[in-house]
């Protein structure tokens, strides 16, 4: 056996280059002076992180942008597998939305800030907005996808055994749809995770992770900063993971890739 | 195995009644290109109650087709299919059909995707666990039942696919090459078990195969069809008793002449017939 197969091992050679890098980000801080600015000593940075914990604005910040990236993620993705369905279904359907559809989806989603705020302001509702756009995206392409590509050899067996449209859905299109329905939620938990953070950062205001970010910019706390990004790094790392469990639970009568 | 000996002497059943398929001018054309072109034509065929017909023939003369025909999973055609007098329009569970690859659903444990086969069958749900355990140990997979379709061998998941089929109890069970993909060994295993499973439910049996001895082992009669367009050419009557031994010097006559037959070119109307003639083997 490999020596990088054990799991001890793997996570030690995972968390080698990270400790490489703060080794050189510590010593880039002790070179000092101008320097010493941007690359704030680790001790500074453990200190602001004991200092937000304990006032439990960290707490605030993580619970507040984590549920409102699930909020999004949520309300997103679950219009998203509709719309993919309908889509995938319906060639009526698939005529009228699609390309109005595949066009807004051509516009970066910060583009549609300015509209987004003069229609809904720039509270909950807006950032809600982004969040479930960018968690939609991906969802819609992905389900289609996969309806619309079912195999025949298992479409056929539905009509053997006399399968309604809906049985049919349930039993065959669906369950053959969700490897590539399970690929587009997992790009939606990164992307609706970095909107979260992207539209805290620009409307400001409240508690969130991003929030504090763009507040401590404007009072220049780098070590602010740098806790709140490593927190952030840490989070979607945590999402991504739980994620990758669930699907290898639901994907499990797939063979082995290995 | 006590399942198998459970099964195996053949159920005094009275000859069965149902699964008597007609079919009647049978014609089927492919759009290729704009062009039309002809797949099946004149198709004439009486199947008796409980009778195993098997068709042999060469590639692209049509016989796949005949099955997707009769299942109802293709309805635009011309001439007339009728099961027990019945007009075929569609799909229904009282005919079922095995394809070369088992096509359970991956998604489904073995349990599930016979019992998937019942959704629409007016078996009371309470009944439908029994039966479907009593189809996956009639296909010696008991102990195999959580499985899924990727754990299984390709013996096992086509006999998965044949209890599948067999589950809604179909009075035709159409066969499209369901061995093919097997190894020699393992399809000699599934060959004996079919005939095992013919013998005991009787229902009516319609079989694809490019195995010319799996034919002659298996069927009361052989079609042997010819292809461009696809037509029957001759039907040869395998008269002898079941179960059968492989070893009967009768059978393997029958494949031999069946094998010249196919061999044998056929002049086809506008070609030369001065082709050279390869030579066919002497019966034993």
């Amino acid at each position: 056996m490999r020596a990088h197969r054990h799991p001890a091992a793997r996570v030690a050679l995972g968390l080698l280059i990270p400790i490489l890098l703060l080794a050189l980000w510590q010593a880039q801080a002790e070179v000092g002076g101008a320097r010493a600015l941007a690359f704030v000593p680790l001790a500074s940075i453990a200190a602001a992180f004991a200092e937000l914990a304990a006032s439990g604005q960290l707490l605030t910040d993580a619970v507040t942008t984590t549920s409102r990236a699930l909020t999004g993620l949520v309300l997103g993705a679950s219009a998203g597998v509709l719309l993919g369905i309908a889509m995938g279904l319906f060639r009526s359907v698939d005529r009228l939305i699609g390309p109005l559809y595949h066009a807004i989806r051509q516009v970066p989603l910060l583009g549609w800030l300015p509209l987004i705020g003069l229609w809904v302001g720039n509270g909950e509702a807006a950032k809600l907005l982004i969040v479930g756009l960018a968690a939609f995206y991906p969802t819609v392409l992905n389900t289609y996808e996969g309806i619309v590509h079912a195999e025949r050899r298992n479409t056929d067996v539905g009509a053997l055994f006399g399968f309604s449209r809906a049985q049919l859905l349930r039993h065959v299109l669906l369950p053959g749809a969700l490897p590539l329905i399970l690929t587009g939620l997992s790009q939606a938990i990164a992307f609706a995770w970095i909107a979260t953070i992207g539209t805290e950062l620009l409307l400001g205001a409240g508690a969130g992770l991003g929030a504090t970010m763009s507040l401590a910019q404007a009072q220049q706390r780098m070590d602010v900063i740098l806790v709140a990004i490593a927190i952030t790094g840490l989070i979607g790392f945590t999402l991504n993971t739980l994620f990758a469990r669930l699907r290898g639970h639901l994907l499990r009568w797939q063979p082995a890739i290995a | 195995m006590n399942v198998t000996t459970l099964f195996d002497t053949p159920a005094a059943a009275s000859p069965p009644i149902d699964g008597a398929l007609t079919i009647a001018g049978l014609s089927k054309d492919f759009t290729v290109g704009g062009r039309s072109l002809p797949v099946l034509d004149g198709i004439d065929l009486v199947v008796r109650p409980g009778e195993f017909v098997s068709i042999v023939g060469p590639s692209g003369c049509g016989k796949s087709t005949l099955l997707r025909l009769v299942a109802g999973l293709d309805t635009d055609f011309a001439g007339e299919i009728r099961l027990d007098g019945k007009r075929i329009t569609g799909t229904d569970l009282d005919r079922g059909l095995i394809f070369q690859d088992h096509r359970l659903f991956p998604w489904m444990t073995l349990e599930e995707n016979v019992g998937l086969a019942l959704l629409n069958s007016s078996i009371p749900k309470a009944q439908r666990a029994r039966i479907v355990a009593e189809h996956i140990a009639l296909l010696n997979l008991a102990g195999f039942e959580k499985a899924y379709p990727h754990q299984l061998s390709g013996g096992m998941a086509q006999r998965g696919a044949i209890a599948r089929a067999l589950v809604t109890e179909p009075k035709l069970l159409l066969l499209d090459e369901p061995l093919g993909a097997l190894d020699a060994l393992t399809r000699i295993h599934v060959q004996t078990e079919l005939q095992r499973i013919w013998l005991r439910q009787r229902s009516t049996m319609l079989m694809v195969t490019h195995d010319v001895e799996e034919a002659v082992y298996l069927s009361d009669r052989v079609i042997i069809m010819g292809a461009k367009p696809g037509r029957i050419r001759r039907i040869v009557d395998i008269d002898l008793p079941h179960p059968r031994e492989r070893s009967l010097p009768q059978l393997h006559r029958l494949r031999d002449e069946i094998l010249a037959e196919l061999i044998q070119p056929v002049p086809t109307p506008g070609e030369p017939e001065n082709l050279v003639r390869l030579p066919v083997r002497e019966a034993m």
